[in-house]
């Protein structure tokens, strides 16, 4: 766990770098064709708060919990913005990636040592974001069903 | 092919059933896959040892993401036939990926220094692996209610665009007046000249009915002006007749009216499910 606080200090410092990173990915990612005409200063402060938001539940000792109260909230946003979900499931998948990329950019593993917390600290955002990924698609499929069902009762 | 990469697949390929069985306990017992627990115990090892089988499909084919489709479409359709619910399938996958990285620490696969970095790279692929198959996954299911929702409402597509209902509103509201006006003179013609009002008003449901059809509930004004124009018509013309006969007429307009008015309005509702949901 304790090893994970170097990539959890610089996802908290660095969450507007690591959000324009995404940013420039997700706007050309054949797929996330949604994103590809989203204007830039809309959608990264919505990474930025992800990371910074993911930064402060990554060490609790029941993250799900936390992760299932922002990612309704974000998922709800995405579901207004009728982003497909696949799309924005990917654009999650996106986000992982850059968290990773960016530390191998800021090159926060260099030891022995180092390395061995880099496996760690994997395996600690995997699991997060399997937790994210499971919290996202159930509030989405919720909210489709909830729409579906409202339209079906007009 | 880096030899770390090859030492996971080989050991996926061998145990690829011993791992299915391990994710099948494991899926058929958690909280957050409630709907695999009901699932004959042979179909979910099956569909566990496909995935893992596709380990080594993705990582000889050239484009990996290509390969994936193929097992990817398969458990959507599965999942979908089984109505497990979507994030319940995609946590399956969840599983199935840390099944395999659970099976391979326990088999000790990496246990130096070494073995520790190439660790990181297997885990990598696996990661990629995961990530093109939920991607896909998702999109296929949502692509077979899209497909499933078409096929329940595909009459209701038809009647949107078959030549009745396609057709343009001013044209709506120019054939509906020459029928308005035909009805006006057949109108005149039998009560004034002829001095009966038999037979000719059943060609009144055409643009009742066809009013009803295009405007829905508003159609009901065809059937109150066509009701209104043969009991007026008879008080001035047909006054040795019994006015009982006209009476029934005119109600009955108005309640095929109203009743194709209610059912278009019906109609439409599925219609504008049927856009938004595609």
């Amino acid at each position: 766990m304790l090893a994970s606080l170097k990539l959890l200090d610089l996802m908290a410092d660095k969450s507007e770098s690591m959000a324009n990173q995404w940013a420039k990915d997700v706007v050309k990612n054949p797929k996330t064709p949604y994103y590809h005409n989203s204007d830039q200063d809309k959608i990264i402060p919505q990474a930025a708060e992800f990371y910074q938001k993911l930064s402060r539940v990554y060490t609790d000792k029941d993250p799900f919990t936390a992760i299932q109260g922002f990612m309704g909230k974000f998922a709800e946003a995405r579901f207004k913005e009728k982003v497909p979900l696949h799309e924005a499931l990917y654009s999650i998948i996106l986000m992982r990636r850059n968290i990773w990329l960016y530390a191998e950019f800021q090159a926060i593993f260099i030891t022995i040592i180092e390395q061995h917390q880099a496996l760690d600290s994997q395996l600690r955002t995997i699991l997060m974001f399997d937790y994210i990924t499971y919290a996202f698609t159930e509030k989405y499929w919720e909210l489709m069903n909830l729409e579906f069902a409202r339209k079906n009762k007009k | 092919m880096q030899a770390y990469a090859a030492k996971l697949i080989d050991l996926i390929e061998l145990k690829a059933e011993n791992i299915a069985r391990q994710w099948a306990a494991d899926v058929m017992k958690h909280n957050r896959t409630p709907s695999y627990s009901s699932l004959p115990q042979d179909r979910v090892i099956e569909r566990g040892v496909e995935f893992y089988r596709l380990f080594r499909q993705m990582s000889l084919a050239d484009i990996p993401y290509e390969a994936a489709k193929t097992f990817s479409w398969k458990y959507a359709k599965e999942c979908y036939r089984e109505k497990i619910p979507l994030q319940e399938a995609v946590y399956a996958l969840i599983l199935l990926r840390r099944n395999l990285w659970l099976y391979a620490e326990f088999q000790g696969v990496f246990v130096t220094a070494l073995e520790k970095q190439q660790a990181v790279e297997s885990l990598n692929r696996t990661i990629l692996m995961y990530d093109y198959v939920s991607y896909q996954v998702i999109e296929k299911y949502q692509e077979l209610i899209k497909d499933d929702v078409d096929k329940k409402l595909g009459s209701i597509r038809m009647m949107m665009n078959n030549p009745i209902g396609g057709i343009k509103n001013i044209y709506k509201s120019g054939l509906m007046g020459i029928l308005l006006l035909g009805a006006c003179i057949l109108t005149y013609y039998y009560h004034a000249t002829l001095g009966t009002g038999v037979i000719f008003t059943h060609l009144f449901y055409i643009p009742i009915i066809l009013a009803s059809i295009w405007w829905g509930k508003k159609g009901i004004f065809v059937a109150i002006f066509l009701a209104g124009l043969i009991l007026i018509s008879h008080t001035l013309f047909l006054k040795t007749v019994p006015f009982v006969d006209d009476m029934i007429r005119a109600l009955m307009f108005l309640v095929i009216g109203g009743v194709i008015g209610w059912l278009r309005g019906g109609i439409k509702k599925i219609e504008d499910l049927y856009k938004a949901t595609i």
